[in-house]
C-alpha cells in the first residue's frame, strides 16, 4: 500500500508499472476467493493460513496470497485460483493447503482431487478457462473479479483503474462525457433500463436551470432475494464503482455523492469504506481530484433493508430520514431528488461499467449486445449484464454475459443445465416481481425489451431456474407472499390488491379454488398493474400474469380437478409407498415427524394418510424411489 | 397616463399589472390589485393589461411586525 | 410569475397554471372524480388512486392520479374512460371489502357503481369509524403543526397509524388537527380539558387558521421560514427601515440583515419554537450553535432565540449591517433582560449625538460611538447590564439622556428633535416621516411609541386609503381598539394579518382582514357563549382603552402634550436628511403645501415643511380626540365614559378637572 501523498493523473501509469513489476517477481499468485459465499465457508481462514504457511516455508518472496472478491462460481467455493497459469481449485478446506503447497507450489503438480469435474461430461478441468461456466462470459463490470485484492487500491490502479477518470478530467468537457455515455447506449442495470446518459443529461440541465449543485447516488440496496450482483461488484472491485461515480459527478457538476447500501452487506460495507478511505488518501476523492481542481466526495448511507427502499423515490425518502415510501414520479429525482436538489441515481453495476465505457469508447460498448443504439439508446440493449443463477441449476453462481445471449445458453451452457436428471420447466427473471418464462421461450435473446414482451423483466438480473417438480401456482403464491410483506402499504391497489391475490392463490393451492377465480385474478392484476403508485406494485402482478399466460392449465387443474401436477401443493397430494420398489429397509420410519409410517423389516411399509403432514421427508430419504406423490 | 395609488404613472401599451407594480417598486407579497375597481387575481398579473387612463389600486395588506 | 396554459378535459378547454395539480383543472372544467385521500388544505397523498385520469401527452396516453399530477404541458385529459371506470370499481371494491361500514367508503362505492365486494376477508373491519389509511391526519400533523407525531407503521397490509413506538408521544400538542381532518372519525377527542362552551365552533375556526398557515404562508410572508424578519427586506424596499437613528429609510448594506440572509446563514430550521406548543405558525426562529465573540459567555456556543424584525431593524438603526452583530446583540439583550428595541433606539440616539459632537469620548468613557460601531455597541450593552461607565447613561433611556445633555440649553432643541421617544418610551423600528397616520399611531398609543396599537403606514402612505383627517382618525380609533381587544383576549396578531385568507382581496374592508376578525369573535363566542359583532367588540375594548388613558392621567400623563412626537418622526431634522430626499420634499412643498421651492435655501424649505407637518399633526390630534370622544386636550369626556357604562365616580373624579 502506497503512502498518503496525493496522486496526479500522470502518476497513475507509474503506480501501475510499479505494482505490475512487483507482481512479476512472484512465481505464482494464489487468488483466494473472499466473496461472501466463500467467506461463509471459511475462506478468510484459508487465505490467512495459506499466507502463514508460505511464510513459514520461507517462500514468501516467490508466492503471494491475494484475497479477492467473488469468483462467481459460488456453487463450488471456497475457490483458489493459482495465477498466472489459472489452475482452478474448488471446495478447498484448511486441510488441503499443505497438499497445494507441497505438491503444486513446490512439486509443480496440480492437486488433482481439488480440480473441477464437469458433472455432465465427467471431464476434469485444470484451468479455469476450460470450465464451461466461464466460457461464454464477457466481463466488464466484473472485469477484475478474482484478479485483484479489493482492499488494495494499487491493485485496481495496476489494472488501469482511475485512468478513465484521469482522461475525463484532462479533457475537461462534461458535455462530452454525457454524449459518450448516451452513445454507448448503456441502460440502467438496476431494473428500469433507463438510458443512463439521458438521465445524466436531464440532471445536468435541471441543475443548470435552477443554479443548484446536483447529487449523484449509487443504489446498492439490492433487495431482490437471491440476487447478489451488486454486492459482488462492491466486494470484488469497489473502486470501479467510485470511479464511475467520479466520472458521473464530473459530467453533472456534482460535488457530493452517496452510496445507499443495505445493512445486511457487512463485507461489502467494509470494503467500500476502505476503498473510500484509500481513494481519499490518494486524492481521488476530496477537494482536488487528481490535481484537477474538481472536488468530489462520497459518503455512505446504510439502509435497513426494505425491498421497497431500492425504489428511487423511496430511497431518497429513506436517505432523508423519512419513512421509505415511494412518491409519485411525475416530478423526477433528476429535477427534485435528495434534499430537493437534482439527483442522479444509478445502480452499482451501471456505475461500475462507466469507467470501461470511457476507457474503451462508446462505440466499442455499443457494439456488444442487441439493437443499434448508436442514435438512440432505447433502440436496443448494449453491453453486458450480470446475472445471479440460482434455483434448480447445476452451476449456481454469478455470471456476466453480453446482452442478447439466449436463456438456453445461460442455463444450459453456463449453468450446466438442470441437475438430478430433471427437466427444465421455467425460469423466473427479474427478481420477485419478474415473470416466469417457459421452455418454449428458451431461445429468447435476452435484453430489456424482449423480457418485457415475454411478460417478465430484466430487473436487477436474478435468474431462478425451476425444474418440473415446481408448481407454477405455488410459485406465484410464493412471490406474491413475499411482495405482500414488502409492499410499503401506501397505495390501495398494491396494499389491498396483493393481499387479495395472496388469499386467492392460497385458496387455489389448498384446492378450494372456485370457478371465476382465474378471471378475478386477471381483473385484479389489471388494476394493480395499472394503478399502483410505484413499480413495486405495478410489476408485482408479473408472477401471476406470466404463470397465467404460460401455465394456465395448472391453475385450471388446481381449481377444477384439485390436482397439483408437480406434487407440491400439500392439500392436493397424498404420499404413498409403492409396494414394488419398497425393500422394507426401515429408513423412512424414524425420520417421519408424525410416525405416520408403519412397517417391518423386509416388508412393504405403509403411510397412514391421516397422520401424514406431507413434509416429503420419506421421499427424500428413500433410496429406492418407493415413495410417490399422487 | 394611469394612476396607481393616486400617483401618476406613464402608460405604455401592453402595460400589465406586473409591470405597473414594478414601476412603483412594489414587491411586497400581499398586494391586492384593482384596476378601475375590478379585482385582478394574482395569477393574472402577468397577462392583465391596464388600459390607458385607468385608476389602479394596489392595496398592501400589512400591519407591522 | 405563473405560466398559464390551456388543456382539454373531456373535450372542454380550461386555463391552468403551469405546475398546478390536474385535479384543480378537472374541477374547474366542471367535472368530478372520486377522491378519498385528497384534502383541500393538505399536500396530495396520491395513495387511494381513485382520482385516476387518462392524460394524453404528445400522442402517448397514460394513467395518472389527478390530485398530484402537475400539469406541465397542453395535455388532453379524460376522466371517465371505460378502463378508468373499471379500475375505480375494483379500487372501490377493495375499500368496501375492508371497511364496509365507513360512510365515506359507502359513498365512494356508490359513486363508482359498486354495491358488493369480492374483497371481504378475515381483516374486514365493519366499524363505521374505522381508519381507512387516507393519511390526512399524518399530513395535517406535519403540515399544519410542523410536528410529525403521527405516522404509518407496518408494511403492506399491516400498515397502520401510530405514534412513535406505539406510545402516546409527548410531542403531540393536542391540537386535534388530526381528528378534524379525519374523514371517518377514527380519531376521537376524548376530553377537551379546557371545557369550552362550544369546542366545535372554536375548532372550525382554528382549523381554518391552521390550513391557511399550511397552504398560504409559503406564498405570502414566509413567516414559518423566517419569522417576522420577512419585513426587513420589505421595509428597506419601501424606504421605511430605520437607518442611523431614523434619518433614512433604506441602506445599500441592509441586505446583510435581510430575511433571505438570515435564513441562509443563521436560522436553524426546525429549531423553531412557538409561543405556545399548539401554534401552527411558530414564527419565533432560532439560531443554533452560535459562538459568542464578546461578553461573559464569550467563546461559548449558544442557541439564540431570534432575531425578529425589530432586532434586525434595530441593528440597521445603529448602522450595524452585520448578521453576527445582530445575533449577538439579540442574545445579550435576551440574557440581560433588556428590550432589543429600546436598547437599539437608545444606542442609535447616542451615536447620533456623538457624531454631532454634542458628546465626545469624554462622556462616553473613550467609546468611539459612531454609526456602525458594532463592537462599541456591544461594549455599551455589556456596560448597561453591569451598570458601569457610559452604559449607566444610555441604559436610562433617551428621555433621561436628552435632559442630561440638553441641560445647558444649547443642544436642547436638537436633542428634542432627534430623541425618538414619546412618554419616555423609545420608538419601535419604523420610519414614519411620510405617514401622518402612523406618526399618530405612535404618538397617541397609550403606552408610548409602539406599533402594536396601529400600524398604518401602508394604508396611509402606500395605498392612500385614508386620505382625510377623518379617515385617519377612524383608523386610529378602530385599530387600537381591535388590537387592544385581542391583546386582552391573549390572542396573537400574526394570525390576523401576517397570513390572509385567499379570498381576502375581494372582501369588504379587506384591509381589516374581516375573515380573520370573525375568527377571533368565533373563538370568543365558542369559549364564552357571548355573541359578538364589530360594535360589541369595539365597546368591550373601548372600556379598557379609556380606563388605561385615565390611569395615565392619574400618573400625570395622558394629555395632548404627552402625545406629541419628536420632529424626526414627522420630517427631516437635518440638512443631510432633507437633501437625501430633496425631490420628494420639494415636490411636496409645491404640490401639497403650495409653495414654490425654487430659489429657496434648504433651511428655508425645511422650515416651511416643518411648520406644515407640525400643523398637520395638530389637526390629526383634533380629529382623533374627537373620534375617541376625548376633549381637545386628549382626556376622555365623562359622557364617553357614560356611553360605555364606565362612568364610575372614582374615574370621573380623575378627569373632572380636565373637562
Ligand atoms: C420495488 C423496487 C425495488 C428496487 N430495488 C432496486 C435495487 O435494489 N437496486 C437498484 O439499483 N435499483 C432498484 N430499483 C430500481 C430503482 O428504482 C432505480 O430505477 C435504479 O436504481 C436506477 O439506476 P439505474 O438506472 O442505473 O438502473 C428498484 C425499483 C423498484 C420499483
Ligand atoms: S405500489 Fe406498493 S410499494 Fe409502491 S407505493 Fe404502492 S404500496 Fe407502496
Ligand atoms: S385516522 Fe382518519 S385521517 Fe388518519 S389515516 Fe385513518 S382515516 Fe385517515
Ligand atoms: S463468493 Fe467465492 S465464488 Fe462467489
Ligand atoms: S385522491 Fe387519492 S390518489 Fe388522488
Amino acid at each position: 500500500m502506497a503512502s498518503a501523498c496525493k496522486v496526479k493523473a500522470g502518476d497513475l501509469g507509474k503506480i501501475a508499472d510499479r505494482v505490475n513489476a512487483s507482481f512479476g517477481r512472484y512465481k505464482a499468485m494464489l487468488m483466494v476467493c473472499t466473496g461472501t459465499a466463500c467467506v461463509s465457508a471459511r475462506s478468510f481462514s484459508i487465505r490467512d493460513r495459506l499466507a502463514l504457511k508460505i511464510a513459514e516455508k520461507g517462500i514468501a518472496d516467490d508466492y503471494l496470497v491475494v484475497g479477492t472478491g467473488c469468483n462467481g462460481f459460488c456453487a463450488v467455493g471456497p475457490i483458489i485460483v493459482v495465477q498466472p497459469e489459472g489452475v482452478f481449485y474448488q471446495r478447498v478446506t484448511d486441510k488441503d493447503l499443505d497438499e497445494i503447497l507441497e505438491q503444486h507450489l513446490v512439486g509443480g503438480k496440480p492437486v488433482e482431487r481439488l480440480l473441477y469435474e464437469d458433472p455432465a461430461t465427467g471431464k476434469v478441468h485444470t484451468r479455469m478457462d476450460e470450465i464451461e461456466f466461464f466460457g461464454k462470459q464477457q466481463l466488464i463490470a466484473l472485469r477484475n473479479k478474482g484478479i485483484i485484492d479489493p482492499e488494495n487500491i494499487d491493485h485496481y490502479i495496476a489494472r488501469g483503474g482511475y485512468a478513465a477518470l484521469g482522461k475525463v478530467l484532462e479533457a475537461g468537457d462534461p458535455e462530452a462525457v454525457i454524449r459518450e455515455v448516451i452513445d454507448s447506449g448503456i441502460r440502467g442495470r438496476g431494473g428500469g433500463g433507463f438510458p443512463a446518459g439521458i438521465k445524466w443529461q436531464s440532471g445536468r440541465r435541471a441543475a443548470g436551470e435552477r443554479g443548484e449543485v446536483p447529487y449523484v447516488v449509487c443504489n446498492a440496496d439490492e433487495g431482490d432475494p437471491g440476487a447478489y450482483m451488486d454486492r459482488s461488484i462492491i466486494e470484488t472491485d469497489p473502486h470501479t464503482v467510485l470511479e464511475g461515480m467520479l466520472i458521473g459527478a464530473f459530467a453533472l457538476g456534482a460535488r457530493e455523492g452517496f452510496i445507499y447500501i443495505r445493512k445486511e452487506y457487512p463485507l461489502a460495507l467494509v470494503r467500500l469504506e476502505k476503498a473510500i478511505e484509500q481513494a481519499r488518501s490518494y486524492g481521488f476523492l476530496g477537494p482536488d481530484v487528481l490535481g484537477s481542481g474538481f472536488a468530489f466526495d462520497v459518503s455512505i448511507h446504510r439502509g435497513a433493508g426494505a425491498f421497497v427502499c431500492g425504489e428511487s423515490t423511496a430511497l431518497m425518502a429513506s436517505m432523508s430520514g423519512r419513512v421509505g415510501e415511494p412518491r409519485a414520479k411525475y416530478v423526477h429525482n433528476v429535477e427534485y431528488g435528495y434534499r430537493d436538489r437534482p439527483t442522479v441515481l444509478n445502480n452499482v453495476e451501471t456505475w461500475a461499467t462507466i469507467p470501461v465505457i470511457m476507457d474503451r469508447g462508446a462505440s466499442w460498448f455499443a457494439s456488444i449486445g442487441t439493437g443499434d443504439v448508436a442514435g438512440d439508446p432505447w433502440a436496443g440493449s448494449s453491453g453486458t449484464k450480470a446475472f445471479s443463477l440460482v434455483g434448480n441449476i447445476a452451476n449456481t453462481g454469478l455470471v456476466e454475459v453480453p446482452m442478447g445471449i439466449t436463456l438456453r445458453e445461460i442455463i444450459f451452457d453456463i449453468g450446466g443445465g438442470i441437475p438430478n436428471g430433471r427437466s427444465f420447466k421455467a425460469v423466473q427473471t427479474g427478481g420477485p416481481s419478474g415473470g416466469c418464462i417457459p421452455a418454449s421461450k428458451l431461445d429468447l435473446e435476452i435484453d430489456f425489451d424482449s423480457l418485457s414482451e415475454a411478460g417478465s423483466m430484466m430487473g436487477s438480473g436474478g435468474l431462478i431456474v425451476m425444474d418440473d417438480q415446481t408448481c407454477m401456482v405455488d410459485v406465484a403464491r410464493y412471490f406474491i407472499d413475499f411482495l405482500v410483506d414488502e409492499s410499503c402499504g401506501k397505495c390501495t391497489p398494491c396494499r389491498e390488491g396483493l393481499f387479495a391475490l395472496k388469499r386467492i392463490l392460497e385458496r387455489i393451492c389448498r384446492g378450494e379454488g372456485e370457478e371465476g377465480d382465474v378471471q378475478f385474478l386477471e381483473e385484479l392484476c389489471g388494476t394493480i398493474g395499472a394503478t399502483s403508485l410505484c413499480q413495486l406494485g405495478a410489476t408485482a402482478v408479473n408472477p401471476v400474469m406470466s404463470t397465467l399466460r404460460y401455465f394456465r392449465e395448472e391453475y385450471e387443474e388446481h381449481i377444477r380437478d384439485h390436482r397439483c401436477r408437480a406434487g407440491v401443493c400439500k392439500e392436493l397430494i397424498t404420499y404413498r409407498i409403492v409396494a414394488d420398489p419398497c425393500t422394507g429397509c426401515l429408513a423412512c420410519l424414524k425420520p417421519c415427524p408424525t410416525q405416520a409410517i408403519t412397517g417391518e423389516k423386509k416388508k412393504v411399509h405403509v403411510i397412514d394418510e391421516e397422520k401424514c403432514i406431507k413434509c416429503g421427508i420419506c421421499r427424500e430419504v428413500c433410496t429406492f424411489d418407493a415413495v410417490e406423490v399422487v | 397616463m394611469i394612476r396607481v395609488n393616486d400617483t401618476n404613472v406613464e402608460w405604455r401599451s401592453g402595460m400589465t399589472v406586473t409591470l405597473a407594480l414594478e414601476a412603483m417598486g412594489y414587491d411586497f407579497p400581499l398586494i391586492s390589485v384593482f384596476v378601475n375597481e375590478q379585482f385582478v387575481p394574482e395569477i393574472d398579473h402577468d397577462s392583465f393589461e391596464i388600459p390607458d387612463g385607468a385608476d389602479v389600486k394596489a392595496i398592501h395588506i400589512h400591519h407591522g411586525g | 410569475m405563473a405560466d398559464r396554459m390551456e388543456i382539454t378535459v373531456n373535450g372542454k378547454t380550461v386555463g391552468v397554471q403551469k405546475d398546478s395539480y390536474l385535479l384543480a383543472a378537472v374541477t374547474d372544467a366542471g367535472f368530478e372524480v372520486p377522491t378519498l385521500c385528497h384534502h383541500k388544505d393538505l399536500t396530495p397523498g396520491g395513495s387511494c388512486r381513485l382520482c385516476l385520469c387518462e392524460v394524453e401527452d404528445g400522442g402517448r396516453k397514460k394513467l395518472v392520479t389527478a390530485c398530484n399530477y402537475p400539469v406541465r404541458g397542453p395535455v388532453t385529459v379524460r376522466t371517465d374512460t371505460a378502463e378508468i371506470a373499471q379500475h375505480r370499481k375494483i379500487l372501490a371494491e377493495m375499500y368496501l371489502g375492508r371497511w364496509p361500514g365507513v360512510p365515506v367508503v359507502q359513498m365512494i362505492a356508490r359513486e363508482c357503481g359498486v354495491t358488493t365486494s369480492r374483497f371481504a376477508s378475515e381483516i374486514t373491519d365493519d366499524a363505521p369509524n374505522a381508519c381507512i389509511l387516507c393519511g390526512h391526519c399524518v399530513r395535517a400533523c406535519d403540515e399544519f403543526m410542523i410536528e410529525r407525531v403521527l405516522e404509518f407503521a407496518g408494511r403492506g397490509i399491516k400498515r397502520h397509524l401510530t405514534m412513535p413506538f406505539g406510545e402516546v408521544d409527548h410531542h403531540c400538542v393536542t391540537c386535534s388537527s388530526c381528528a378534524y381532518v379525519c374523514p371517518t372519525g377514527a380519531i376521537e377527542i376524548v376530553d377537551d380539558k379546557n371545557r369550552p362552551l362550544d369546542a366545535k365552533a372554536i375548532r372550525d375556526h382554528g382549523m381554518k387558521v391552521n390550513a391557511e398557515m399550511a397552504t398560504l404562508d409559503s406564498k405570502q410572508c414566509r413567516m414559518r421560514e423566517v419569522g417576522t424578519a420577512n419585513i426587513v427586506d420589505v421595509m428597506d424596499a419601501y424606504d421605511l427601515l430605520p437607518v442611523h437613528n431614523y434619518k433614512f429609510g433604506k441602506h445599500p448594506e441592509a441586505k446583510k440583515l435581510y430575511s433571505t440572509t438570515l435564513k441562509a446563514e443563521y436560522f436553524t430550521q426546525g429549531a423553531a419554537d412557538a409561543c405556545w406548543r399548539g401554534c401552527s405558525m411558530a414564527c419565533a426562529k432560532a439560531v443554533d450553535g452560535f459562538t459568542l465573540k464578546t461578553g461573559p459567555y464569550k467563546g461559548q456556543q449558544v442557541l439564540v432565540d431570534g432575531p425578529e424584525y425589530e432586532t434586525a431593524a434595530g441593528a440597521a438603526n445603529m448602522g450595524c449591517f452585520d448578521g453576527d452583530f445582530c445575533v449577538e446583540f439579540n442574545f445579550y439583550c435576551d440574557t440581560y433582560g433588556i428590550d432589543t428595541i429600546s436598547a437599539a433606539t437608545a444606542i442609535a440616539f447616542a451615536m447620533e449625538v456623538f457624531e454631532a459632537g454634542v458628546i465626545t469620548t469624554k462622556e462616553t468613557g473613550g467609546i468611539e460611538l459612531r454609526f456602525g460601531a458594532a463592537d462599541e455597541a456591544l461594549t455599551l450593552l455589556h456596560q448597561m447590564a453591569d451598570g458601569e461607565g457610559f452604559g449607566v447613561d444610555v441604559g436610562q433611556g433617551i428621555r433621561w439622556m436628552k435632559e442630561k445633555w440638553g441641560k445647558d440649553g444649547e443642544h436642547a432643541a436638537f436633542l428634542q428633535d432627534i430623541g425618538m421617544e414619546v412618554k419616555g418610551l423609545e420608538f419601535s423600528e419604523y420610519v414614519t416621516k411620510e405617514s401622518l397616520a402612523q406618526q399618530g399611531g405612535y404618538g397617541f398609543a397609550i403606552k408610548g411609541p409602539q406599533h402594536d396599537e396601529a400600524w398604518l403606514i401602508f394604508m396611509d402612505m402606500v395605498n392612500k386609503q385614508i386620505p382625510t383627517f377623518e379617515d385617519k382618525a377612524e383608523a386610529l380609533h378602530y385599530f387600537p381598539l381591535f388590537r387592544t381587544w385581542f391583546g386582552l383576549m391573549g390572542l396573537c396578531k400574526i394570525v390576523w394579518n401576517d397570513v390572509v385568507p385567499a379570498d381576502n382581496a375581494v372582501q369588504e374592508e379587506a384591509h381589516k382582514i374581516p375573515g380573520h376578525v370573525r375568527n377571533y369573535w368565533k373563538f370568543f363566542e365558542g369559549l364564552t357563549g357571548i355573541e359578538l359583532d364589530e360594535q360589541k367588540m369595539l365597546d368591550q375594548s373601548a372600556r379598557v382603552y379609556n380606563l388605561q388613558r385615565i390611569l395615565c392621567r392619574m400618573l400625570g400623563f395622558g394629555t395632548r402634550k404627552d402625545d406629541m412626537v419628536p420632529y424626526r418622526a414627522a420630517g427631516p431634522v437635518t440638512r443631510e436628511e432633507y437633501e437625501s430626499r430633496a425631490d420628494r420634499y420639494d415636490g411636496q412643498l409645491a404640490d401639497v403645501v403650495g409653495v414654490d421651492p425654487a430659489g429657496k435655501s434648504t433651511e428655508e424649505k425645511m422650515k416651511i415643511l416643518r411648520d406644515f407637518r407640525e400643523g398637520q399633526y395638530e389637526k390629526l390630534a383634533d380629529a382623533v380626540y374627537r373620534r375617541r370622544g376625548w376633549t381637545e386636550d386628549g382626556v376622555p369626556k365623562v359622557e364617553t365614559l357614560a356611553a360605555l357604562g364606565i362612568d364610575l365616580p372614582e374615574l370621573v373624579e380623575v378627569i373632572k378637572a380636565d373637562q
